[in-house]
């Protein structure tokens, strides 16, 4: 898949020039011709700042027209055609506006958006993927605690996006560093019932009242104060953090070539009446 | 400390496997602590056996709680409890909260976030939680997570098609409907394998040419031709048979072009569950010029009929009609208005046909048309209990004038009315809470909804003897089920569209009902101290 990718991005770059005569011409491949190029994505950001922070706000941070083309939103628009067709042509129906923009300006703006995105999906991650999958369900146990399209455990989080949605550097983080604090509905915790039954687990949620814990079984488990006579907090979250070195480092790279692949591909987005159906 | 052997021992006991939820012995007992389905229970009576909140303290009633469902428009799901777990939906979000306090356990959001809705509500089996899309999907999700674990598609959304409706869950199966009809999409009903999503069988609404009932359809008007099934229907486990009403025909008001009876649309259908195979149909409305679906929850009720114990369907039509219908069969045995205002039909035939009212038809000018189009009901649920021998149902009184014109149908998903109507200036619509004789539909008491002039929201029945209903003024009301005198009421704040639904946790009964963008909680005052935890970090 990556490897197309590449290829099409090189094969790409020789049809720039043809690009530059084309003005507005729809795009006329698939991926980005300009790929990845640092200085491609600093004129994008100068142009995104020229045309788009009316409504987009800086860097790509939710303005106050426009949603977030950065971090924080799970984006609708994914790939480098679709981005490209959604700056020429607009968005219709919505506030988003068509750009005249000469096609490389476009794709310098895309090649921007498309660094602020910058999951670990796009970053080309080198390394064995099928055997990055079976560490993932074998050795590594990961499979015992989290879920990749359907299948696995439940005590951490679905991993089926995780490339459409971490950065590299946050999921080599993951695997390596211990996260503090423990991220919210991850916080491993033991309890005491009033009449002194002993659970462990995890707290999907909490406050001074209640208590929605995923027990050791796997079971959702509810709980108001009065029904508690202790809660005890972990310190560490369950996710081991020193992968870098119970894997191999080749065993780890491959692992991090499986998980920037796990993209969750959304099905093509229709536009249509947004008002509530009656029938 | 060595983090990873300390969550490795931690990850031995976190693989021992939890007994399946919810099993298909469950859905049959339909334990009342639990809601498990869209109705209630297979035959979507929506009676709920528990009775700790009763006629007696009613007016005790408090909000325990309220979630708000962030960016919902108008909610018009029925949340499912299962041990104390809320599952509840809007168009491509679905929500797990605790139902003591309305805490949230996980949340799962669909991309694309197509907004189409309303989206009815859930499904559960095992471990698992179903519901479908705007895009036509049908999605499982782990119950205890929300991670996604397949989706199928049901029909094509390029073409137009949604999916509303609660999936109906059966033994390993899940079936479920399309909408809209009123787009021109041919209705069908699908079922699909609870564990791997695989198809399993398909009902097409519309017959095809040569097959039975497709001279029905003058022309080609069978290819545009509506039908469609947006409610969820009703399960018989004994003679294996579910019961689905089915939509109006498309062009909604222009019949010119679709001369014939239009089956399978405004119909009653009878399939056994294993294969999809019709049974039996019924048809309310022939024909029908004025949108009136026949999708309105089937309830089904075993009962004396003329001397003879029963298996009886009855359904409150948006035509202006209460059917009793023997669900064996399907043949009718009575039917009567259930509210005044009916002026296209002097009656039904012996057969259950309407006699019609010339003219009472769409027109280029306009013509007058009771009940209106929004129907004498519509999706808000009906309810039945068997203490009172009661039919409960919304009901709403008015008339319409509808307008016809010719319009082409578009590929796509692009309405189909071939035009439209209003609801009538000088007799606007009046929502009612109604009493009905099981057998007979006569009125025996009615709660006027003052200052309710739209839809308003489904009734629950409880063995406490109560009727719990809501309006569009957003009141949430509870009714003596044998007198019709309210008992309590409580103002939500935003117009009630949903039906509402009751369980109970750790030996307290709880009622809850969606009100516009939130779902609230009501349960008995409990005079208690306040405790919080004893922690440790
Ligand atoms: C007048 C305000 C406005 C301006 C100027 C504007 N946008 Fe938008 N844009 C919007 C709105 C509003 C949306 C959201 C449309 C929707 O509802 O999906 C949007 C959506 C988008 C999307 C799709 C986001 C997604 O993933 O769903 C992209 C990409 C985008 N804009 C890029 C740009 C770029 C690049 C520029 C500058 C060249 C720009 N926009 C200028 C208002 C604007
Ligand atoms: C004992 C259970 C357990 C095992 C085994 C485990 N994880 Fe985790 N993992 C978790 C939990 C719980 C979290 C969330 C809390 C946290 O980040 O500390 C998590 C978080 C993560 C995250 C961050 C996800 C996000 O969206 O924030 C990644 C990536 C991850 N794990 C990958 C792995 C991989 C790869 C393996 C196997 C090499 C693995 N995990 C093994 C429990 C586990």
């Amino acid at each position: 898949m990556r490897f197309q990718a590449i290829q099409c991005a090189v094969a790409g770059a020789l049809f720039v020039s043809a690009l530059l005569a084309q003005r507005n011409a729809g795009p006329a491949s698939e991926a980005n011709p300009l790929g990845h190029d640092p200085q491609a994505v600093a004129q994008g950001h100068e142009l995104y700042n020229h045309n788009c922070t009316v409504c987009h706000g800086l860097n790509g941070a939710a303005g106050d027209r426009g949603p977030a083309l950065g971090a924080g939103r799970s984006h609708v628009i994914r790939t480098d055609k679709a981005l490209f067709e959604a700056i020429q042509n607009g968005i219709p129906g919505t506030a988003m506006p068509p750009f005249s923009l000469p096609a490389t300006d476009i794709w310098k703006v895309v090649a921007y958006i498309r660094s602020l995105r910058a999951t670990a999906s796009d970053a080309f991650v080198p390394g064995d993927a099928a055997r990055g999958e079976q560490i993932f369900w074998g050795q590594g146990r990961c499979g015992n605690c989290h879920m990749i399209r359907g299948r696995g455990g439940i005590s951490g989080p679905d991993l089926s996006n995780v490339g459409g949605e971490r950065t590299l550097e946050s999921i080599r983080d993951s695997l390596t560093k211990p996260k503090q604090p423990i991220p919210g509905g991850y916080q491993p915790v033991e309890v005491v019932t009033a009449d002194g039954r002993r659970l462990s687990g995890i707290a999907k949620n909490d406050n001074n009242f209640s208590l929605q814990l995923l027990d050791s079984h796997d079971r959702l488990q509810l709980f108001t104060a009065g029904e508690l006579r202790q809660v005890l907090y972990a310190k560490q979250s369950l996710m081991p953090s020193n992968y870098d070195r119970v894997l191999k480092p080749s065993e780890f790279q491959d692992l991090l070539a499986f998980l920037s692949r796990q993209v969750v591909h959304k099905v093509e987005r229709r536009r249509r009446s947004e008002e509530d159906d009656e029938q | 400390m060595n983090g990873y052997a300390a969550s490795l021992c931690l990850a031995g006991a976190l693989l021992s496997s939890a007994a399946a939820q919810v099993t298909y012995q469950d859905l049959l007992k339909a334990d009342p602590a639990n809601w498990l389905t869209y109705s209630g229970s297979y035959n979507s009576q929506r009676h709920s056996l528990l009775k700790q909140i009763n006629t007696a303290n009613a007016r005790a009633l408090v909000p325990k709680w309220i979630y708000h469902v962030p960016g919902a428009g108008r909610l018009e799901s029925v949340p499912l409890v299962v041990d104390g777990v809320m599952y509840l939906s809007q168009p491509n979000e679905v929500f797990a909260l605790d139902g003591r306090t309305g805490r949230l356990i996980w949340q799962h959001r669909r991309e694309p976030a197509m907004r189409r809705g309303p989206n009815r509500g859930v499904a559960v089996l095992g471990n698992r939680v179903y519901y479908t899309t705007p895009d036509a999907y049908l999605v499982a999700l782990d119950a205890r997570t929300g991670s996604l674990l397949w989706q199928s598609k049901i029909a094509e959304a390029k073409e137009g098609y949604w999916a509303p409706a609660a999936p109906l869950v059966l033994n390993r199966k899940i079936i479920t409907g399309v909408a809209p009809g009123d787009y021109g999409m041919n209705g069908l009903l699908a079922a699909f394998d609870a564990s791997t999503g695989e198809r399993l069988w398909r009902w097409n609404a519309i017959p095809r040419p040569g097959e039975p009932g497709g001279d029905t359809w003058a022309g080609d008007s069978w290819k545009t031709a509506g039908g469609d099934t947006w409610l969820t229907g009703s399960y018989d486990p004994e003679l294996n048979v579910i019961y689905w009403g089915i939509g109006n025909p498309a062009p909604d008001f222009n019949g010119d072009l679709r001369k014939g009876d239009n089956l399978y649309t405004e119909c009653m259908v009878a399939l056994d569950a294993d294969t999809g195979k019709m049974k039996w149909y019924f048809q309310f409305t022939p024909h029908d010029l004025l949108d009136w679906d026949a999708v309105e929850i089937p309830v089904l009720v075993d009962a004396e009929y003329q001397g003879r114990r029963r298996k009886l369907l009855i359904q409150a039509n948006r035509n202006g009609f209460y059917y009793v219908l023997d669900r064996v069969t399907g043949q009718f045995l009575h039917g009567t208005p259930f509210v005044h205002s009916v002026n296209w039909a002097k009656g039904l035939t012996p057969e259950g046909r309407p006699i019609l009212v010339p003219g009472v038809e769409p027109s280029l000018q306009g013509t007058k048309v009771c009940p209106s189009t929004s129907g004498a009901t519509n999706w808000m649920s009906p309810a039945y209990n068997p203490d009172t021998g009661l039919f409960y149902v919304a009901a709403l009184e008015g008339c319409g004038i509808n307008t016809k014109s010719y319009e082409e149908f578009r590929p796509g998903g692009f309405p189909f009315d071939a035009t439209g109507y209003i609801e009538s200036p000088q007799e606007p619509r009046q929502l009612y809470v109604r009493a009905l004789e099981l057998t007979t539909g006569k009125l025996v008491w009615e709660f006027k909804q003052i200052g309710s002039r739209a839809y308003g929201a489904g009734l629950l029945s409880t063995a406490g003897g109560l009727i719990f209903a809501g309006c569009d003024q957003g009141i949430f009301t509870a009714l003596d089920a044998r007198s019709g005198k309210p008992l309590w009421h409580f103002n939500t704040g935003q117009a009630i569209s949903a039906s509402p639904m009751t369980y109970s946790f750790k030996g307290r009964q709880y009622v809850a009902v969606e009100a516009g963008s939130n779902v609230i909680v009501f349960g008995l005052f409990e005079d208690s101290e306040e405790s919080t935890f004893g922690r440790t970090q």
